[in-house]
């Protein structure tokens, strides 16, 4: 005979009594309630029938040969701890030691003989009810298991697997028992700054992860197009507002780690404090969550702008999520901001630091299962200078190319912009002008170059052209946030001055050639006197300021200041590589 | 239950206190509290000196009961949060979101 018949039409009982006679009875009654019935005449046979069958229902008495109802209860139990099938024990034992001892055994109810018919049928309907709950619940259990491990492979699989420098970053990321939305986002910005995003939505499962595929979508694109930190924040805010409903929204930390600059840009919007550790794992800065989370106002409060610090090349971003903060163990105790920097100093010192903090936090919970993710991200503020070609492009550039890039003939086309007063301190219009030439030229490897030149020919332009600030400011680290708390105000402040920007394209029968125009409105400086200064510093690297510039002339070929520094002019040639 | 309700005589102050835990465990009774007060300009009082713990639910269901207290005409008032949960209001800036008083 074949058992499993279909489960979902007819339920099995199984009837474990050594009296026959027994058997016989309640295999009557339940066949009168729709069960199929087997039997066993001893818990031996009962725990091999049970495992055979895999019944609905057991029915099982007290005092039996080979193997009692209370050993028998046990194995089963044993065999199948989280399994549905309700198991009630018959017997003619009335005593309260009976009652304790069949609900120790894992029984899930006693029924004492003498007993009618119709109080043993409404034991077995209400033990029934309870075992159908059960299984619903197990069901919807499963249903949402199955959603958050969905939102869970849409983060790391689809979302957080584009990230960026992921051999120098450590990003670690444990979810919790049901996955709790946080998400971690690393991306290459055109100009060789890495933009970092730790961010952590409100509730559990996918509903969490709503706001994650927009998000990575804004923060990648923009990024890739070159727009300023702020700005992207500003746009992920306004589209998170749009689109969430209003109990959901994200606590974010937003970074940008400039390597030429030498400085870091941090927008910490309702997450723990975010650090900068030093070589030796102390804490050289800390930033408190500014701004209310993410999503919850249409626009971002008014004044909120980025912090930003100098940094050395052996200097470390941290950023957490409140996971570890709140990371608890058996005793109720969390885990804490004290313990935390603790162990974060030291996995720095071990230059470790993800991993030291880890298995410090294992250690503390000790097992104890987290209601919310836990997740850090360690970025090296060093080794992200991006490796400039400085080819001699004479050489590479054929004799006859050459001649054609020096030729003097009318442009393809030329664009130009000028920015007067207050929309200076609005507009950046480095990612239009990278737009557009997307939008004509198509995309290429060589736009990174140019769009290196033409952020750093207009923030100079702005910066001590029309904003009149020095350089100097930024040789000392106090210097440096004096300089951008003056930038700041003087932009605020600015009613006059301008920016005129245009761009020549040549096409050239191997590549092509740029020429960008910059006229101020600022003094101007002795250009001269400029790059004497820089061939007498030896490590001109070392220097905070002029870098740009100094960058800009090797990315050019040709770079020239006129009408006393109001105006540089920069030639830029490339060609395609055919091999 | 952990939320608990005060209405003023004149029925335009509702207070909620939440005791214990504020998670989503509360959602419901939470909603049920204010639900149903739809006089224009009420008051509503949010009483956290007995909320011992608050997670990041919890802050969007004061931002619910914000909407519907601003969609009414009203005001929502944070009361006396406990250092716990202060710190946790902190960290979400909520202070510039709506008055909390201590």
């Amino acid at each position: 005979m074949t058992v499993v018949t279909n489960k979902a039409d007819i339920k099995l009982a199984l009837v474990v009594d050594d009296s026959a006679m027994q058997c016989k009875v309640l295999s009557v009654l339940l066949k009168e309630e729709g069960y199929r019935v087997f039997t066993a005449n001893d818990g031996a046979r009962g725990v091999a029938m049970y495992i055979k069958y895999q019944p609905d229902l057991v029915l099982m008495d007290i005092n039996m040969p080979v193997m009692n109802g209370f050993d028998a209860a046990k194995k089963i139990k044993e065999i199948s701890p989280n399994s549905l099938c309700p198991l009630i024990f018959i017997t003619s034992l009335d005593s309260d030691q009976a009652f304790i001892d069949s609900i120790d055994a894992g029984g899930d109810g006693i029924l004492v003989r003498p007993f009618s018919p119709q109080v043993f049928k409404a034991k077995i309907k209400s033990i029934q009810r309870i075992s159908d709950l059960y299984s619903q619940i197990k069901k919807l259990q499963q249903e949402q298991q199955k959603d958050a491990e969905l939102a869970e492979e849409l983060m790391s699989g689809v979302i957080e697997s584009r990230n960026y420098g992921l051999d120098k970053i450590s990003i670690v990321k444990k979810p919790a028992a049901l996955f709790s939305g946080d998400i971690q986002l690393t991306v290459l910005c055109p100009n060789g700054d890495i933009n970092i995003l730790l961010g952590d939505f409100t509730g559990h499962g996918l509903r969490s992860s709503i706001g994650a595929i927009p998000l990575s979508e804004t923060f990648r694109a923009m990024t890739k197009k070159g727009f300023s930190l702020i700005d992207i924040i500003n746009q992920v805010n306004a589209q998170l507002y749009d689109l969430l409903p209003i109990d959901l929204f994200l606590c974010a930390t937003f970074v940008s780690i400039s390597a030429h600059e030498k400085s870091a840009y941090l927008f910490n919007a309702g997450l723990p404090d975010a650090y900068i550790f030093d070589e030796q794992g102390s804490i050289k800065h800390q930033f408190s969550s500014t701004h209310p989370p993410l999503g919850v106002l249409p626009n971002l409060m008014t004044n909120s702008r980025l912090t930003i610090v100098p940094i050395d090349t052996e200097d470390r971003v941290v950023l957490i999520s409140d996971g570890i903060i709140e990371a608890g163990n058996d005793m109720g105790e969390l885990y804490g901001i004290e313990r935390f920097e603790e162990a974060a100093i030291e996995g720095i010192i071990a230059k470790d630091l993800a991993h030291v903090l880890m298995e410090n936090i294992d250690k503390f919970c000790a097992g104890k299962d987290q209601d919310d993710d836990i997740s850090l991200i360690d970025i090296p503020c060093g080794g992200w200078q991006r490796q400039i070609e400085v080819t001699d492009k004479i050489e590479t550039v054929s004799h006859n190319s050459l001649e054609a890039a020096y030729q003097t003939t009318s442009p393809d086309w030329q664009w130009s912009l000028k920015l007067v007063g207050k929309s200076l301190a609005a507009v950046n219009p480095v990612p239009m002008i990278m737009n557009q030439i997307n939008e004509i030229e198509g995309a290429g490897e060589h736009w990174q170059n140019l769009y290196t030149i033409l952020t750093e020919l207009f923030v100079n332009a702005l910066d001590h052209g029309v904003l009149k600030l020095s350089s100097t400011l930024k040789n000392s680290a106090e210097g440096f946030t004096q300089y951008f708390n003056e930038r700041e105000k003087r932009l605020q402040s600015l009613e006059h001055g301008f920016i005129d920007i245009s761009l020549n394209y040549f096409s050239l029968v191997e590549g092509g050639k740029v020429v960008i125009t910059l006229k101020d409105s600022g003094e101007g400086f002795d250009s001269l006197k400029l790059f004497k200064n820089h061939s007498s510093t030896q490590k001109t690297e070392e220097m905070l300021s002029g870098r740009g510039i100094e960058l800009v002339n090797q990315l050019s070929d040709t770079l020239e200041f006129k009408e006393s520094g109001t105006l540089v002019e920069a030639v830029y040639i490339w060609q395609i590589k055919i091999n | 239950m952990a939320v608990k309700t005060y209405i003023s005589d004149d029925n335009k102050h509702l207070s909620i206190q939440v005791d214990d835990r504020f998670d989503f465990s509360q959602h419901q009774h939470f909603r049920d509290a204010y639900n149903k007060f739809t006089e224009k300009g009420t008051l509503f009082t949010l009483d956290l000196s007995n909320t011992q713990y608050m997670d990041s639910s919890a802050l969007g269901m004061i931002l619910l009961l914000k909407d519907h207290a601003e969609s009414i005409g009203g005001e929502i008032v944070i009361s006396k949060p406990s250092d716990s949960v202060n710190k946790i209001l902190e960290i979400a800036q909520f202070h510039r979101l709506m008055t909390i008083e201590s």
